[in-house]
């Protein structure tokens, strides 16, 4: 189903995905980005928490497609080599990512922060977006 | 826009000169030169005036709808409205006494609490004020209130707001000290309530499928959703603004009698400041006290009565009691 001129609210169910921390919690879809907002709690494993950054080759695929939906700006996270130092195995981060535009069709993406991840890459696969699901924003 | 000191200065010599009788339909360029010499503006151009002039026209609250006109048979500026009052308001001796005295309490609450639209309204009243009385300008204040740094998420006042009075459902994302999860929220908002200088925004959350609250400090990015609003019931919205003490109920619990009593010293603070209009003390000959009310009990209530340490003993309701141990 193809919808246009509209801007979509997606809110993420919890995905079958290894990666759940950071967690995606909305997916926005405008004619001029694509908003995704993620939420992440320091783990207990790394001393005062850690540090979190996003590479700037950061891109949204849709699976079928061989298109690249690039990162166009990243609020609450620091591009890399930047990035943000937690103080404790406590501390939380609402972060999100805008990239570009993807075409207002169901279809199921997937975020990939690196071709060939280890467990500290922000990889995401199999978000599903059905348009009808999607909400309509007020602009 | 907040209005500049100096513009509003230049607002009232404009708004002199167009109510003068004497010498009706100023020109630009006179309204201009009297501003100078007024003002003491050495370099005051007409196109300045201009904008004033289009400014004083705006609609409130930007502007003042001041009806300026220019009549092209006498080639100058006047006011439609003759009864026209600049700021909207003409005051008396004692309202100017009255908002004098407020204009500490005012300020001393300040832009804190309340959101951005109005901070630049209540600047807006204090400008015409402080221009209309110097005096209130004294360095010493004689007032004193709490007034805590702007808190996160009270950005978000005005959204709230805002889609509380046009029934409009948002989107939010909220994180949960206690389990340290966030989670996306929709919620249909009904109220607004501050607390203990804490914001919250109360309504059905669709997640939820129940009234809740949630602390504005707590929430992230609320957008607006062009979807249908629930609407809940006048009498829950009622019991929420008016039958709690604090904002979040302990689960499953209707308005109820509560019973408690003081220790003397206790009883002076509650008789001094009652915690709810239900409150009734009845006062025993050796100073202690039995307090009764009429309330849904919440977390802050169990938590005041807790502060009290061995000066308040909760009597009733029985469940009331261990709940309260077990917070201990």
């Amino acid at each position: 189903m193809a919808v246009k001129n509209r801007s979509l609210l997606f809110e993420v169910p919890n995905l079958d995905t290894p990666k759940q921390n950071p967690k995606i919690l909305r997916v926005l879809v405008t004619n001029e980005f694509t908003r995704i907002d993620f939420g992440y709690t320091t783990p207990w494993y790394y001393e005062k928490g850690g540090w979190i950054k996003i590479s700037s080759k950061t891109y949204l695929q849709i699976e079928g497609i061989t298109t690249k939906y690039c990162l166009k700006e990243a609020v609450g996270i620091p591009i890399a080599p930047k990035r943000t130092n937690f103080k404790s195995t406590k501390d939380w981060q609402f972060f999100s990512l805008y990239f570009e535009s993807i075409p207002q069709k169901d279809c199921i993406l997937n975020m990939i922060e690196a071709e060939k991840p280890t467990e500290n890459d922000f990889n995401y696969y199999g978000i599903v977006l059905k348009m009808e699901e999607g909400i309509e924003i007020l602009e | 826009m907040p209005i500049n000191k100096n513009a509003f200065k230049r607002y009232k010599v404009i708004d002199m000169l167009l109510r003068n009788k004497m010498r009706r339909y100023p020109t630009l360029e006179e309204i201009t030169e009297i501003c100078k010499e007024k003002l003491d503006l050495e370099n005051l151009s007409t196109e300045t005036i201009k904008k004033d002039i289009e400014h004083m026209r705006e609609s409130q609250p930007s502007g003042f709808d001041a009806p300026i006109t220019y009549n092209k048979q006498k080639r100058g500026y006047e006011y439609l409205d003759p009864d026209f009052v600049l700021g909207g308001v003409s005051l008396n001796d004692s309202d100017v006494d009255a908002i004098k005295e407020s204009i500490d309490l005012i300020r001393s609450i300040g832009g804190t609490r309340v959101g951005e639209k109005f901070s630049n309204a209540m600047e807006k009243i204090l400008t015409t004020l402080l221009e209309e009385f110097p005096d209130g300008t004294k360095k010493h204040s004689f007032l004193q209130t709490m007034t805590p740094p702007k808190s996160r998420g009270f950005e978000y006042f005005d959204l709230f707001y805002n889609a509380c009075t046009t029934e409009t459902p948002i989107s939010f994302v909220h994180y949960n000290y206690k389990k340290r999860s966030f989670s996306a929220s929709t919620i249909h908002p009904f109220l607004i309530k501050e607390f203990e200088n804490k914001w919250y925004i109360i309504g059905y959350s669709e997640q939820h499928k129940e009234v809740r609250t949630f602390g504005m400090d707590r929430v992230f990015e609320p957008i607006r959703l062009k979807k249908k609003f629930i609407k809940v019931q006048k009498a829950i919205i009622e019991q929420e603004a008016n039958d709690y003490y604090g904002v979040f109920p302990i689960p499953n619990q209707k308005k109820q009698r509560i019973k408690i009593r003081l220790s003397d010293l206790a009883t002076n603070y509650f008789e001094a400041y009652p915690i709810h209009e239900s409150q009734k003390i009845q006062k025993e000959p050796d100073g202690y006290s039995i307090v009764t009310f009429q309330l849904v009990p919440t977390i802050e209530l169990t938590r005041l009565f807790l502060s009290h340490g061995h000066h308040v003993e909760i009597l009733e309701p029985f469940w009331l009691i261990e709940f309260t141990e077990n917070l201990k």
